[in-house]
C-alpha cells in the first residue's frame, strides 16, 4: 500500500475510533431510564388530558407533557446534609426526586419510575434531599450505571441492603428503633439474639462474651477478612452463594441457616497443620431459628457500624437501659440466664447443652484409635456442653454459686479423642461479671429447674 | 463546484505571505535543497538530521520503539493535564473526583483509561526501546554517555508510574505506595528499617522514607508530595533529559550501520517524517481502542487498615515483588535495583567489544547479548509469576487454579548462619563462607587460562547435583520438584556464573573483568538464595540481628 | 510501496500523480486530500470535545432548588430565614408571597435588609432596592430576581432559584408569586 493510502486508512481509523468513544461516552445508561420516566410522564398526562373535559385544564395538561418531552436530561445529585454523601440514584430513579415528583406521586410501579413508598411517615420525617438515599440502603451512590450503582460489583463493599436487612439502617441512629414502624424485623432480630445467647460469646460494644469478635461493627467487617474457601461453603437454601452474593449479610445469615461447622470445618486431623484445630464452635441453629427469624438477626445486625460518620444530631437516644424488677427470684434467675448469654452454650431455657467438639457427651462410643476419620468426627460431634438440669442434684445453692463463679478453665476439657483438637468453648469465671444478687437468683433458678432423680452421668 | 485540485490549493497556501512568515521556505519544489530546508526550517522537526541512513528506516532495525516512548509521554502529559482539571489531591475527595471522572464527566472515563494505559505502554515501549539498543551496540563509543541517560529516563519512568499510581487514593493506591515507601525505609544506613540504620540513628520519624512520605504512613501529605512530583518534578526533570538525549542522539548521529560501503544517505523528509507520523497515529488509535475496551482499576477507597488479599504492586514492579519472597527490602528493593541500574549505566564502559554496532550482531557478542538477555529474561519471569501464579495470601496459585481453593501453610524456614538461636553456625564463620563463595566465584574463571570445555563440564556438574538431589529425595527431604529446581539454578549458576565468563571475558583487564563478574556473581547470587529458599527452606545464609542485616 | 525509490536519493521526486483515473476511482491526490480532512476532522472533534469536557455535568454547589416549609409559616414582611443557607428572602405582602434571589443585580454582592428604612442596600456599590426589588438608588441596572415557586401537594413551598424573573408583569403572576389571601 503506498503511503498515501496509509495516510488516509489512520487518519480515516483514527477519526472513527474518536467517532465510536464520543458515541459510546455519551450513550450512557441513565440517559435511557431518564428519558423513559419522561416520556412515560408524557404519556401518562396525554392520557389524563383525553380524559379531561375541562378544554382549558386538558391544554394546560397537554402542555405540560409536551413539556415532559422536551426535558432536557441532566445527573440529578443530592448532596446530603452534612451525612457525606453523594446520591445520584434520582438521576434514574426520577420518581423519587421530590422536585421532580412533588409528594412522590406519580402512578408508576416499575422500578427505576416508581415513586418511593412512604413507610411510616419516612417522607416528611426524612426528607431525601437532605438524607440522600445510600445512608439507608447502601450501593454506590455516586455510579450512574446499573451494575455499579446497586453496588454489584466487585470493587463496592456495600452493596444495596436487600429485604429486611435494610431496617439495620434504622438501627444505626435510631437507638429507639424497637419502637419505630418499619423496625421490626430489626427489633425481633435483637430479642433473639439474646434469647438464644448469642451474648454468651459475642460482645455488642463491649457487653457480652469475649470468646468470639465484638458484633458492635460486624457490618465493617471487610470481605478481606474472610478467606474465599470459607465463603465458598457457605449454603443458604442449601444453594453456594455466586461471586456477587459475596457480602456480610450472606455471610452472617451462612452462619444461621446451616451449620458453622460446614463454613468453617478447619482442621481437625491435621492434615493441612502441624496441630489439630477444631471446627468452628459456633452452635448450630439451623433447627433453632426459622429462615425468617435468621433474616431478622441479619436486619439487626446489619445496624452494627462504626465508621459509618453520622453526625451527632442525627442520632436519636433509645429509652434509658433499666433492669427490670423481678418479685418472684425464679423470674429473675431466667432473665439473668438469658441476660449473660448463657444459652450459648446451655441451649435456650438451658435444656440441652449445645456441642463441644471433640468434648465428652452423651452417646458416645469409646475412643477407639482403629475407627475412621468419618466414625471418629461423628463422635466427636458428639461432645456436648453439659445439659444443667441433669447436674443440678449435685449441687447445693452456695456449690452451684461457686461453680458459676469460678468457672472451669479450657484446660481441665476432657478430650473425647486425646489426639484430636482441644474443645474450644469453655466456662467463664463469671465473679465480677455477674453480680452476686443475680448470682444467686440464676441459682435459685437453676436448683429450681433440675432434674430431682440422679441420673448418674 | 469542483473540489479544487490539492496541489494548486496547497502552493496556495505555500506562498501565501502568512505561510511564509511562520514557515520560511515558500513555494514546494521537491528538491533536495526543500527537503533539507523542510527539516531545518522547522523547529520541531529540527530534532531530526536532514538525512539517516536506509537503515534507520527500517521498521524492524528501530521497531520505532523511542519515537512510540517520546509520542506516549506526550500522549501522558496531554491526559494527565487534562485529568487535573477534575482532580484535588486530598484523601477521600481524590477517590471521589476518581468516580467523578468515571460517572459523571463528559469522556472523563475515557482520558483516564488512556492515561492509565499510556502509561503502562509507555514502561513497555521504554524497556523495549532499551533492549534494542543494546542488542544492536548503539551503547558503544560515542554512545556511551546518551545510553546512561536512557536508563535515567527509565528508571524515571518507573518513578512517574509509581507516584501516579497513588493519585487515585484507592486500594491499589495506598498498599503499592506503602510497600514501596517501606522499601525506601530499608535503605541501608538512611532508613529506619535497613541495615545498620539503627546506628545511624534513624527512626519511622526522621528517615528517607520519613521525607518521601511527609509523615510516617501513606497520607494526606503523602498524596500531595506525590501529586506535585508526578505532575510537575518528574516530568520537568523527564523533559529536560529528554532534550539532552535527542540532542546527543542528533549529534551522535543514528547508530544505523550501513549497509555498504560509500552507502549515501536518504532524506529525512518525507521518508522518516511519514513513517513516525504513521507510528504515532497508529499508536494514538491503538491506546484509545484499548481505553474503549478495557477500564482502567479502581478499587475501593484507601483503608490503611485493610489490605486487600492478594496485594500486588503494578506489574512491572511485580518482579521485585516477586524477589523479596527470597530477600529482605534492603536486598531486593534498594540493593538489587540500584545494582541493575548502575550495572546498566556501567556496560558502555565495561563492554570493549568493538563489533557490533548499529546492527542486530548475535554471534560477534555473545557474552554481552547473553548476560544483558538473561536479566530481561530473569525480570519478565519473576513479573510473569508474581502476576499469573500467586494469589491470595501470595501464595503459588497456577493460573488456572481457582483462588478460593485452600492452601496448606508453608513449611517453617530456618537460618543457616547467624547468632546463637537464630541460625545454625556463628556469624564469623557465615563471613568467612560468602566472602569465599563470593571472591572465588569472582576470581576463578580469569585465574584458569585455558579455555574449558564447557559442554563436558556442566554435564558432569549437573551429574554431581543430580546425585545430591536423588540422594536428598531417597532421603526424604526433598521432592522431585524441589530437585528440579536443584538442577536447573546449579545448572544456570555453573553455566553463565562460571563457564561462559571463563571462556569469554577472561582475557579481560582486570578492572573491567572485577567489576563485570561482580554484577554476574550477584546475578548468581538471587539465583542461589532462591535455589537455598525453594529446595531446603533456607530463610536467611546469613542473618546480624545486631545491625538489622540478613542475606 | 518501494523501498529502492525512496531511499535512493536521486529518485526523490515522486513520479507525478495520475491526472487521469477511471470515473469512480480515487487518484493519489484524492488520498492526500481525503486524509487531510480526516485528520482536520479529527482536530475539530478533539476541539468539540475538549471543550465539552471542561464543562462539568456535575457541580457540588449547593441545590438551586429548595424546601422553604409550609406556606402558613410566612407572616408579613420579608424573613431572612433561608438567607444563609440558601441565600433566598421570602417575602409576604398583603396580597401573596414571593422569593427574592439576595444577589445585587450590578455585581452579585449580597445586600442587606434594613427593616427601619423597608430597602435593601448592598454593600458594594450602594444599590437600593424597594421590598418588591426595584432599584431606587445606586447603579443596579435591574430589579432583584424573583425565583420560582411552587406549592407541593404537602403545603411546603419549592423555591427553584434555576427560573427567575425580574420584571413585572411577569414577576407578579405565578410560579413567581404566589397570590395569598390577606394575611
Amino acid at each position: 500500500m503506498s503511503y498515501r493510502k496509509l495516510f488516509y486508512a489512520f487518519n480515516f481509523a483514527l477519526l472513527a475510533v474518536f467517532v465510536t468513544a464520543l458515541v459510546k461516552d455519551n450513550d450512557a445508561q441513565w440517559k435511557t431510564y431518564q428519558r423513559q420516566y419522561y416520556d412515560l410522564m408524557a404519556d401518562h398526562l396525554t392520557k389524563q388530558a383525553a380524559a379531561e373535559t375541562d378544554p382549558k385544564k386538558a391544554a394546560d395538561l397537554r402542555k405540560s407533557a409536551a413539556e415532559y418531552r422536551r426535558h432536557p436530561l441532566a445527573i440529578k445529585q443530592i448532596i446530603t446534609d452534612g451525612l457525606g454523601r453523594f446520591d445520584r440514584c434520582t438521576t434514574c430513579h426520577v420518581g423519587m426526586d421530590e422536585y421532580e415528583n412533588p409528594g412522590l406521586t406519580t402512578p408508576f410501579t416499575q422500578q427505576p419510575f416508581a415513586a418511593h413508598p412512604d413507610i411510616a411517615g419516612l417522607v416528611k420525617t426524612h426528607p431525601f434531599t437532605k438524607f440522600g438515599c445510600t445512608v439507608c440502603h447502601q450501593g454506590q451512590g455516586l455510579a450512574t450505571t446499573l451494575a455499579d450503582a446497586h453496588g454489584w460489583v466487585e470493587n463496592w463493599d456495600h452493596p444495596m441492603l436487600k429485604g429486611t436487612a435494610i431496617q439495620g439502617s434504622c438501627v444505626k441512629c435510631h437507638g429507639d428503633f424497637a419502637a419505630l414502624k418499619g423496625a421490626q424485623a430489626a427489633a425481633e432480630g435483637e430479642k433473639l439474639i439474646h434469647q438464644h445467647g448469642c451474648l454468651g460469646c459475642h460482645a455488642i460494644d463491649g457487653v457480652g462474651g469475649t470468646m468470639s469478635v465484638d458484633l458492635g461493627d460486624i457490618e465493617d467487617k471487610p470481605l478481606e477478612r474472610i478467606a474465599g474457601y470459607n465463603f465458598l461453603r457457605v449454603r443458604i437454601d442449601g444453594k453456594q452463594l455466586p461471586l456477587d452474593h459475596w457480602n456480610i449479610q450472606n455471610w452472617i445469615l451462612g452462619h444461621l441457616v446451616d451449620d458453622p461447622e460446614q463454613v468453617t470445618p478447619n482442621d481437625p486431623f491435621a492434615k493441612m497443620n502441624t496441630e489439630p484445630i477444631a471446627p468452628s464452635p459456633m452452635p448450630d441453629f439451623s433447627h433453632e431459628l426459622t429462615r425468617e427469624q435468621a433474616e431478622d438477626i441479619v436486619a439487626y445486625l446489619s445496624g452494627m457500624t462504626k465508621l459509618e460518620e453520622v453526625p451527632y444530631r442525627d442520632h436519636v437516644q433509645g429509652p434509658a437501659a433499666r433492669e427490670p424488677r423481678f418479685s418472684d427470684p425464679k423470674a429473675h434467675g431466667h432473665y439473668v440466664f438469658v441476660k449473660y448469654g448463657c444459652a450459648g452454650c446451655h441451649g435456650v431455657d438451658a435444656k440441652a447443652g449445645r456441642r463441644r467438639f471433640n468434648a465428652l457427651g452423651p452417646g458416645q462410643k469409646p475412643f477407639d484409635p482403629k475407627m475412621t476419620e468419618a466414625e471418629r468426627f461423628a463422635e466427636m460431634e458428639k461432645g456436648r456442653e453439659p445439659t444443667l438440669p441433669d447436674l443440678m442434684s449435685g449441687y447445693s445453692h452456695e456449690e452451684l454459686v461457686e461453680k458459676i463463679e469460678q468457672g472451669v478453665p479450657a484446660s481441665a476439657a476432657k478430650k473425647w479423642d486425646p489426639d484430636g483438637p482441644m474443645p474450644v468453648i469453655y466456662m467463664p469465671a463469671w465473679k465480677g461479671k455477674i453480680s452476686k444478687p443475680e448470682l444467686d437468683d440464676l441459682a435459685t433458678w437453676l436448683l429450681s429447674i433440675g432434674k430431682k432423680q440422679d441420673l448418674g452421668f | 463546484m469542483p473540489i479544487p485540485d490539492i496541489e494548486t490549493l496547497k502552493k496556495e497556501v505555500i506562498d501565501s505571505p502568512v505561510w511564509r512568515a511562520v514557515f520560511r521556505g515558500g513555494v514546494w519544489a521537491d528538491t533536495p535543497r526543500d527537503r533539507q530546508a523542510h527539516i531545518s526550517g522547522n523547529v520541531w522537526l529540527h530534532l531530526h538530521p536532514a538525512k539517516v541512513r536506509p537503515r534507520a528506516l527500517k521498521w524492524t532495525y528501530t521497531w520505532g520503539l523511542g519515537g512510540l516512548a517520546f509520542a506516549l509521554f506526550l500522549l501522558l502529559a496531554l491526559s494527565g493535564v487534562s485529568l487535573m482539571f477534575y482532580y484535588r489531591p486530598v484523601p477521600g475527595l481524590a477517590f471521589r473526583d476518581i468516580k467523578d471522572l468515571e460517572y459523571a464527566v463528559t469522556l472523563g472515563k475515557l482520558l483516564r483509561n488512556m492515561h492509565r494505559w499510556a502509561a503502562q505502554a509507555m514502561v513497555v515501549a521504554v524497556i523495549a526501546h532499551m533492549v534494542r539498543v543494546f542488542l544492536t551496540g548503539a551503547y558503544k563509543r560515542p554512545r556511551e554517555f546518551n545510553w546512561g541517560i536512557g536508563v535515567l529516563l527509565l528508571t524515571l519512568t518507573l518513578f512517574l508510574s509509581f507516584t501516579g499510581y497513588l493519585l487515585p487514593w484507592d486500594q491499589l493506591a495506598i498498599w503499592a505506595v506503602t510497600v514501596g515507601t517501606n522499601m525506601a525505609g530499608a535503605t541501608p544506613f538512611l532508613g529506619n528499617a535497613g541495615p545498620f540504620g539503627g546506628l545511624m540513628g534513624m527512626h519511622i520519624n526522621n528517615d528517607v522514607r520519613f521525607t518521601m512520605l511527609g509523615g510516617t504512613v501513606v497520607g494526606g501529605s503523602a498524596l500531595l508530595r506525590f501529586y506535585v512530583l508526578h505532575c510537575i518534578a518528574v516530568p520537568l526533570l523527564v523533559g529536560i533529559l529528554l532534550i539532552l538525549h535527542f540532542w546527543r542522539v542528533r549529534k551522535d548521529s543514528f547508530s544505523a550501520a550501513p549497509y555498504s560501503a560509500n552507502e549515501p544517505k536518504v532524506d529525512v523528509w518525507p521518508n522518516l517524517v511519514k513513517r513516525e507520523y504513521l507510528a504515532a497515529v497508529g499508536l494514538v488509535i491503538f491506546i484509545m481502542v484499548w481505553a474503549l475496551l478495557q477500564n482502567a482499576p479502581l478499587e475501593i477507597m484507601a483503608n490503611p487498615n485493610v489490605t486487600m488479599n492478594p496485594a500486588k504492586a503494578p506489574w512491572y514492579f511485580v518482579g521485585l515483588q516477586e524477589m523479596l519472597v527470597y530477600f529482605d527490602p534492603w536486598i531486593a528493593g534498594v540493593l538489587l535495583p540500584g545494582m541493575i541500574a548502575a550495572g546498566l549505566i556501567m556496560v558502555p564502559y565495561l563492554d570493549t567489544n568493538p563489533k557490533g554496532v548499529g546492527y542486530y550482531a548475535w554471534g560477534e557478542r555473545p557474552f554481552a547479548n547473553t548476560m544483558f538477555l538473561l536479566g530481561v529474561t530473569m525480570w519478565f519471569t519473576l513479573i510473569t509469576i508474581g502476576e499469573f501464579f500467586r494469589g491470595p495470601s501470595y501464595a503459588w496459585y497456577w493460573p488456572w487454579e481457582s483462588w478460593y481453593g485452600f492452601k496448606p501453610a508453608p513449611p517453617p524456614t530456618w537460618s543457616v548462619f547467624g547468632p546463637h538461636g537464630a541460625a545454625v553456625l556463628p556469624i564469623a564463620l557465615g563471613v568467612a563462607v560468602l566472602g569465599a563463595l563470593f571472591t572465588g566465584g569472582i576470581f576463578l574463571p580469569k585465574l584458569i587460562q585455558r579455555e574449558l570445555p564447557g559442554k563436558k563440564l556442566l554435564l558432569g556438574f549437573l551429574a554431581l547435583v543430580a546425585l545430591v538431589g536423588l540422594g536428598g529425595m531417597a532421603a526424604h527431604k526433598l521432592t522431585g520438584l524441589q530437585v528440579g529446581f536443584l538442577l536447573f539454578f546449579c545448572g544456570m549458576v555453573f553455566q553463565f556464573g562460571f563457564i561462559m565468563p571463563q571462556r569469554h571475558i577472561r582475557r579481560l583487564d582486570w578492572a573491567r573483568y572485577l567489576v563485570t563478574m561482580t554484577l554476574v556473581v550477584c546475578m548468581m547470587g538471587v539465583w542461589l538464595k532462591m535455589c537455598a529458599r525453594l529446595c531446603f527452606n533456607i530463610k536467611y545464609v546469613l542473618t546480624v540481628p545486631a545491625v538489622s542485616m540478613n542475606i | 510501496m518501494s523501498e529502492a525509490t525512496e531511499k535512493s536519493t536521486a529518485a526523490h521526486a515522486a513520479a507525478p500523480a495520475p491526472k487521469t483515473a477511471a470515473p469512480g476511482q480515487m487518484t493519489r491526490g484524492d488520498f492526500l486530500w481525503a486524509g487531510w480532512s480526516m485528520l482536520a476532522a479529527f482536530f475539530a472533534a478533539s476541539a468539540a470535545a475538549g471543550a465539552r469536557y471542561l464543562f462539568p455535568n456535575v457541580t457540588y454547589e449547593p441545590s438551586q432548588i429548595f424546601n422553604a416549609g409550609p406556606v402558613s409559616g410566612y407572616d408579613l414582611g420579608v424573613s431572612t430565614k433561608w438567607l444563609n443557607e440558601h441565600r433566598v428572602w421570602i417575602v409576604r405582602t398583603e396580597t401573596g408571597l414571593y422569593a427574592l434571589w439576595a444577589r445585587c443585580t450590578h455585581l452579585g454582592c449580597t445586600p442587606n435588609w434594613f427593616p427601619d428604612q423597608n430597602r435593601f442596600k448592598c454593600p458594594c456599590h450602594g444599590s437600593n432596592y424597594t421590598l418588591a426589588g426595584d432599584v431606587i438608588a445606586g447603579p443596579a441596572p435591574i430589579p432583584l430576581w424573583r425565583a420560582k415557586i411552587t406549592v407541593a401537594s404537602t403545603g411546603d413551598l419549592i423555591v427553584d432559584k434555576g427560573v427567575l424573573a425580574d420584571q413585572p408583569p411577569k414577576r407578579d403572576q405565578p410560579p413567581f408569586f404566589l397570590p395569598l389571601a390577606s394575611a
